[in-house]
C-alpha cells in the first residue's frame, strides 16, 4: 500500500530504528490505559461551567443563589473566588500574561467562562448553569484583525494600543538593495485559517485539593511541569505542593499546554469545597472554547532573478490573536522565520503583528506558524516559477540550505538533507507519467525546528532531565519528564536509553507524567522532545554505564587499550565479543560494591548558544497527487510522496505514523477544516459540520527517509512529525494551480473557492479574448 | 422517572443494571459497570469513540439506550482478549502501530473486529469504509487498514496443532 | 554624506547601538523595543509629519516598502545631529 525507502542508511543499531513495538501498547490496545477522561476518585464531584454568550462585556454582577438551593449542588465559584491572577505561559514576559480563565472584571470572547459548578452528579452541575443569573453590561466587539487596529476599535486589553499585541522582526541582510538586484518581482495577499486541534480527548481535569494544602491534579495535557508552575502561579501555592498527573492523554497538537479552563475551574472548585472535583469538556465546549490554530493574513513580496535565484523578500503579516496572548507571540515569531525556508536569502524581513480581537483566543498548533507560511511562501515561488517559465523543483533546488549554511544572524544547519528530498520527488513523478486529465501533482518543502532555544516560560530548570535507575534484576527505571501523548515518546526514551546502556527495550520501565516523580521538562511542544529529551536520556543511561563498566573493568584485567562494552544485555570486550558476562550478573556485582545502592546515572540538556530559534532543523518535500471535479470543486487525494530527513530515525513505527498522521492533519488544514466566525461565534462546533478527514479520504503515504547526522542530536536525531504538518495545504494548492492555472489565495479550499475561481477565470479569459 | 432493572451481558459477564431509562449504553458501560476501555468524543454520534459490539455488530454506544439492548451480548475492547492473550486484531495493531494517543482506539478495535467478522476477503476499500465512522486523529489510518488487511490474510491464524 | 566616517548612531532613548549603528538599524530597535520610552519619543519626533508610532507602525505592516523606517531613520539622524550641534 505505502511504498517506504530509505535513503543512505545508516549502521544498523541494536534497538535504535529497529521495528520496536509501542511500550503502551497493552494498555492501549485493551482498554486498560486510564485518561484523565476516565479517572474517578472517593467523593468526587463533577463541575461544569458556565460560558458568556457576549463577545465582549463588562461582569457586573453573578448571582447564583438559585443555583445553590438546588439538591445536589455543592458549590459555585466565579473569579471572586480567585485571587484575579493574569497568567499566561510567557512568563518573562508580564504584559503577555493577560488571561484570568474565569475573568474578574469582563469577558473577552463568547465561550469565556464565567463562573463554574459542583455537583454531585455531572446532570445537575449542567442544570444548575441554568440557575446562575450574570448581569452583563455589553460592549462593542472586534472580530477582524485588520478592524481591530482602526483607531475607533473597542479596546481589548487595557494598555494595547490599537489592540496590537505583540510585535515581531526578523531581518537579515540588505532588503532593499536585493528588491534593487531582483530581475522579477512578485506580490500576493493570503489569509490563512484556523484549525482546531480536536483531540480525541477533550480538555479534561481533575483536581483534588487537601486540608494540608496541597493539590494533586490529573490533567490531559502536553507539560505537567508547565502546568505545576503555572498552578502555582495562579493558586499562589509553591510548586511543590501540587501534583500533576497526566500518564495517558488523548492528544494535544499544542492545544494541552497551557492551562484552560478545565484545569483552573476543577482547582478552584476543589479548593472550595475539599472534594475531587473533574471537568470534562464537551466537544462542542472544546470547540469553542479552547484556543485554535492562528488565522493569519499574509502579504509577502518576493524578487528573484530571470534564472530562478531568490534575491529578497519581505513579508508583513497580521495575525488574528483573539481574546488572549496564549502562545500566539511563538506563533508570529516562528511562522516569520519559517516564511524563509529552507531557502537562502539575499535580503529578508519580517514584520509581524498579533492583534487583539473578540473572538477565540489562537494559539500554537502543530506546525506553529509554518503550515501558514508555506501555504503562502510556496504556493508564490511555484507561481514564480511558472511566471519565469522555471522547473519548480531546480529553482528550488538551487535556492536551498545546505549543511552548514548559516542563516545570518538566525541559525546554523548543521545537517540538511533536502537535496537528496528533490531527487525523490521528481523520481515519484516521473514514475506517475502522464497523467488522466483530471488529475494534477503539486509540492511544497519546508524546515522546521526541533526544539527552540526560548524560555520565555523563565524555567530554573533544565530543559530537560532523565534519570536512570539499575535495579538488581538488570531492570531499568528511566525517570523522564518528556510527557507522552501518543507521538510514542515514552517509546522512544526507553529505546535510547536500551541503545545507550546496552540492554533490551522490553528490560526499560518508562517513568512519565507524573511531576511528583518524574524530573522537570519543558515538555511536548515545539518538536522538542526526541532531540531534547533524548539527549537527557542518553546521557543518563551513559552515565550509568560508565558507572557499572567499572565494576566491569575493575575485575576484567584487561590491558588499558582494550574496551569494554554492554549490548543486549552482554558484557563484553569489545575485541573479544563472545567472552563476558550477563548485565545481570554485572549490576548485582555493582550494587554490593556500591553499598546495596542502585545505580544511578542522571542526564540533562539545555540548548546553549544555538541561534534565534533552534539547535537542529529537519527539511522535507512532499508530493501530492489530486484528482478535482471541475463542476463541484470537491477535491480527493489519490497519492502523496514524502521525502524527509529527520536525520537519525530512533523510533521505525512511530516515525512512520508521525508521518502519516501529519498528513492526515495538514490536509485537513488544506481543505477540509473549516472554522468560520460571525460576530465571534463559531458556526460549526461539531464533527458533524466541521470536516475531519475520514479513513477513506486518506492516500497512501509513500516514504523516503532520508538518513543524515544531526551534531545535536542523539545518535544523529532531529524531529519527525510536526515539520510534517506544514507542507501539504500548499502542496495540495498548487496541485489546484496546476490542474486549472487559479492561484487559490485563501486555506482552507472549499469547494465552492474552486467553482468561483474558475468561473472568474473563464471571465477574464472572456474578456481577454474580446481585446 | 422510574428506574428500570436491565441485564447486560458485557464480555461474556452478566451485569445487572438498575438505571434511569434515560442511560445511554456508553454511560451504562463506563459509569455504572466501570469498564473505560469505551470513550466518547462528541455529543453527535460523530467518531465512533464509543463503537463497541453488540452480538457481531458494530454500534456507537452513544447512539443507543442501554434498555434498548436487555439481555443482549455486548463486547468492548476489554473483551478481545481471552485469559491474557491478544486477540488477532489486537497483536496486529500492536505490529503496525496502529493507535498513538490511544482514545480512539478501542472503537476502532470494535469497528475493526465486527467487519472481520461479516467480511472474509476484503478490498483495501472495504476495509476503509469499515473504519470510516471512527474518526482518529492521530495515524492518518494507514497503520489501521494495515492492521486489518494483515489479519484478514490471515498473519495472525492461529497454528492448529 | 561628508567623507568623514559615519559615526554610529546611539539610541537617544536607551542609549544602545543597535547592530551596525546606522540610522535605519536604531529605527528598527526603536519599533522593535517598542516600550513607552521609545514609543513616546517617536510620538514627540514625527508629531510635526502628522505621524504617531502606532501609525508608523501599522503602516508598515500594510503596504509594501520600508517608508515608516526611512522616516523614522531620518528623524533620529536629524534629532542625533541638533543634539550634537548643542
Amino acid at each position: 500500500m505505502n511504498k517506504y525507502t530509505v535513503i543512505n542508511p545508516h549502521e544498523p543499531f541494536r534497538v535504535l530504528n529497529t521495528h520496536v513495538h509501542n511500550i503502551d501498547g497493552i494498555a492501549k490496545v485493551t482498554g486498560r490505559a486510564t485518561y484523565t477522561f476516565d479517572v474517578k476518585l472517593p467523593g468526587m464531584l463533577y463541575g461544569k461551567i458556565l460560558r458568556s454568550p457576549y463577545p465582549h462585556a463588562k461582569i457586573i454582577k453573578i448571582d447564583f443563589s438559585k443555583a445553590m438551593e438546588i439538591p445536589g449542588v455543592i458549590a459555585v465559584v466565579t473569579g471572586k473566588d480567585t485571587l484575579g491572577v493574569k497568567q499566561g505561559i510567557w512568563r518573562r514576559y508580564k504584559d503577555l500574561c493577560d488571561e484570568q480563565i474565569l475573568p474578574v472584571d469582563k469577558v473577552r470572547y463568547i465561550g469565556e467562562p464565567v463562573a463554574a459548578v459542583a455537583a454531585v452528579t455531572e446532570e445537575i452541575a449542567e442544570k444548575a448553569l441554568d440557575y446562575i443569573e450574570v448581569e452583563y453590561e455589553e460592549l462593542p466587539a472586534t472580530f477582524e484583525p485588520l478592524d481591530a487596529i482602526k483607531k475607533d476599535a473597542p479596546e481589548i486589553h487595557e494598555g494595547f494600543e490599537r489592540n496590537i499585541n505583540v510585535t515581531r522582526h526578523i531581518e537579515w541582510g540588505e532588503v532593499e538593495e536585493a528588491f534593487e538586484e531582483a530581475e522579477y518581482i512578485r506580490e500576493d495577499w493570503f489569509k490563512c485559517g484556523g484549525q482546531a486541534h480536536m483531540c480525541m480527548e477533550t480538555r479534561a481535569a481533575v483536581s483534588s485539593y487537601t486540608p494540608e494544602g496541597k493539590i494533586t491534579i490529573y490533567s490531559s495535557n502536553q507539560s505537567p511541569y508547565y502546568m505545576q508552575g503555572l498552578m502555582a502561579g495562579v493558586l499562589g501555592m509553591r510548586e511543590g505542593d501540587i501534583r500533576v498527573l497526566s500518564q495517558y492523554v488523548g492528544g494535544g497538537f499544542g492545544g494541552k499546554f497551557e492551562l484552560d479552563g478545565a484545569i483552573f475551574c476543577s482547582a478552584i472548585l476543589s479548593m472550595k469545597t475539599f472534594k475531587p472535583v473533574k471537568i470534562c469538556y464537551t466537544r462542542e465546549e472544546d470547540f469553542i472554547a479552547t484556543k485554535r490554530r492562528t488565522p493569519m493574513f499574509y502579504y509577502t513580496r518576493t524578487g528573484v532573478k530571470k534564472d530562478g535565484t531568490f534575491c529578497a523578500r519581505e513579508a508583513k503579516v497580521f495575525t488574528n490573536g483573539g481574546a488572549y496572548t496564549g502562545m500566539g507571540a511563538t506563533a508570529l515569531y516562528l511562522t516569520g522565520f519559517f516564511h524563509s525556508f529552507p531557502y537562502r536569502w539575499k535580503g529578508y524581513r519580517y514584520d509581524g503583528y498579533r492583534v487583539y480581537t473578540n473572538t477565540l483566543p489562537s494559539t500554537s498548533m502543530r506546525g506553529f506558524g509554518a503550515p501558514q507560511a508555506m501555504w503562502c511562501s510556496e504556493q508564490q515561488i511555484e507561481w514564480i516559477a511558472a511566471d519565469l517559465g522555471l522547473d519548480p523543483i531546480e529553482m528550488r533546488r538551487k535556492n536551498s540550505h545546505y549543511e552548514g549554511y548559516v542563516v545570518p544572524g538566525q541559525a546554523t544547519i548543521a545537517s540538511c538533507g533536502i537535496d537528496q528530498c528533490y531527487d525523490e520527488i521528481r523520481t515519484w513523478i516521473k514514475s506517475k507519467g502522464k497523467l488522466p486529465k483530471d488529475r494534477s501533482i503539486g509540492i511544497s518543502a519546508c524546515g522546521f525546528m526541533s526544539g527552540g532555544i526560548f524560555n520565555w516560560f523563565d524555567s530554573p530548570y533544565s530543559f530537560s532531565s532523565a534519570v536512570v535507575t539499575v535495579n538488581n534484576d538488570g531492570t531499568v527505571e528511566l525517570h523522564v519528564g518528556a510527557q507522552e501523548i501518543g507521538q510514542g515518546s515514552n517509546t522512544t526514551m526507553a529505546i535510547i536509553c536500551a541503545e545507550a546502556l546496552g540492554v533490551k527495550v522490553g528490560d526499560v520501565k518508562v517513568h512519565s507524567g507524573d511531576t511528583d516523580h518524574c524530573p522537570a521538562d519543558l515538555g511536548a511542544w515545539g518538536s522538542r522532545q526526541t532531540l531534547m529529551a533524548g539527549n537527557a536520556t542518553k546521557m543518563a543511561a551513559e552515565d550509568a554505564k560508565k558507572q557499572l563498566l567499572e565494576f566491569a573493568y575493575a575485575q576484567s584485567g584487561l590491558n588499558i587499550v582494550y574496551d569494554l562494552d554492554i549490548k543486549d544485555s552482554w558484557v563484553h570486550a569489545i575485541a573479544r565479543p563472545e567472552r563476558g558476562e550477563t548485565f545481570e550478573a554485572l549490576v548485582k556485582r555493582a550494587t554490593r560494591g556500591k553499598d546495596g545502592q542502585r545505580i544511578v546515572g542522571r542526564g540533562y540538556y539545555t540548548p546553549h548558544r544555538k541561534g534565534m530559534i533552534s539547535p537542529a532543523y529537519s527539511y522535507m518535500l512532499q508530493g501530492v497527487e489530486v484528482e478535482i471535479d471541475e463542476e463541484t470543486g470537491k477535491i480527493r487525494l489519490l497519492d502523496s510522496m514524502t521525502a524527509h530527513d529527520c536525520g537519525q530515525p530512533i523510533n521505525h513505527l512511530g516515525l512512520m505514523g508521525q508521518l502519516e498522521g501529519a498528513f492526515s492533519m495538514a490536509a485537513g488544514y488544506g481543505y477540509l477544516e473549516y472554522m468560520p466566525f460571525e460576530d465571534g461565534k463559531m458556526m460549526n462546533p461539531n464533527l458533524v459540520d466541521y470536516k475531519m478527514i475520514r479513513s477513506t479520504e486518506m492516500p497512501p503515504a509513500n516514504i523516503a527517509e532520508i538518513d543524515t547526522y544531526e551534531p545535536e542530536g542523539p545518535y544523529g536525531a532531529k524531529e519527525a512529525g510536526e515539520g510534517l504538518t506544514n507542507p501539504t495545504a500548499a502542496a495540495i494548492g498548487n496541485a489546484i494551480f496546476h490542474r486549472f492555472g487559479v492561484q487559490m489565495k485563501e486555506c482552507p479550499v472549499r469547494p465552492e473557492m474552486i467553482v468561483n475561481a474558475l468561473k472568474e477565470k473563464a471571465e477574464k479569459d472572456k474578456e481577454a479574448k474580446k481585446k | 422517572m422510574e428506574k428500570k432493572l436491565i441485564t447486560l451481558i458485557v464480555n461474556d459477564i452478566e451485569y445487572e443494571l438498575y438505571i434511569n431509562p434515560k442511560t445511554l449504553l456508553v454511560e451504562a458501560i463506563r459509569d455504572h459497570i466501570g469498564l473505560t476501555g469505551t470513550k466518547r468524543g462528541c455529543e453527535t454520534v460523530s467518531c465512533g469513540a464509543c463503537t463497541v459490539m453488540i452480538d457481531d455488530m458494530a454500534v456507537k454506544s452513544c447512539s443507543v439506550l442501554a434498555i434498548q439492548v436487555d439481555g443482549r451480548r455486548i463486547t468492548t475492547s476489554e473483551g478481545l482478549e481471552k485469559n491474557g492473550v491478544l486477540a488477532p486484531i489486537q497483536k496486529a495493531f500492536l505490529d503496525e502501530g496502529s493507535y498513538q494517543c490511544g482514545f480512539c482506539t478501542s472503537g476502532m478495535l470494535m469497528s475493526s473486529e465486527a467487519f472481520l467478522k461479516e467480511t472474509k476477503k476484503p478490498t483495501e476499500e472495504q476495509i476503509k469504509e469499515a473504519i470510516e465512522g471512527n474518526i482518529c486523529r492521530c495515524t492518518g489510518y494507514n497503520s489501521i487498514v494495515r492492521a486489518i488487511a494483515a489479519v484478514a490474510k490471515g498473519k495472525y491464524a492461529e497454528v492448529k496443532s | 554624506m561628508s567623507e568623514q566616517q559615519k559615526k554610529p548612531i546611539i539610541c537617544p532613548v536607551c542609549g544602545k547601538k543597535a547592530k551596525t549603528g546606522s540610522a535605519i538599524d536604531c529605527a528598527r530597535h526603536m519599533f522593535g523595543t517598542g516600550d513607552k520610552p521609545h514609543r513616546q519619543w517617536v510620538d514627540a519626533n514625527v508629531k510635526d509629519q502628522g505621524e504617531s508610532f502606532i501609525d508608523l507602525l501599522i503602516e508598515q505592516a500594510t503596504t509594501p516598502g520600508n517608508r515608516s523606517y526611512v522616516l523614522l531613520a531620518e528623524c533620529i539622524e536629524k534629532a542625533v545631529k541638533d543634539a550634537e550641534g548643542k
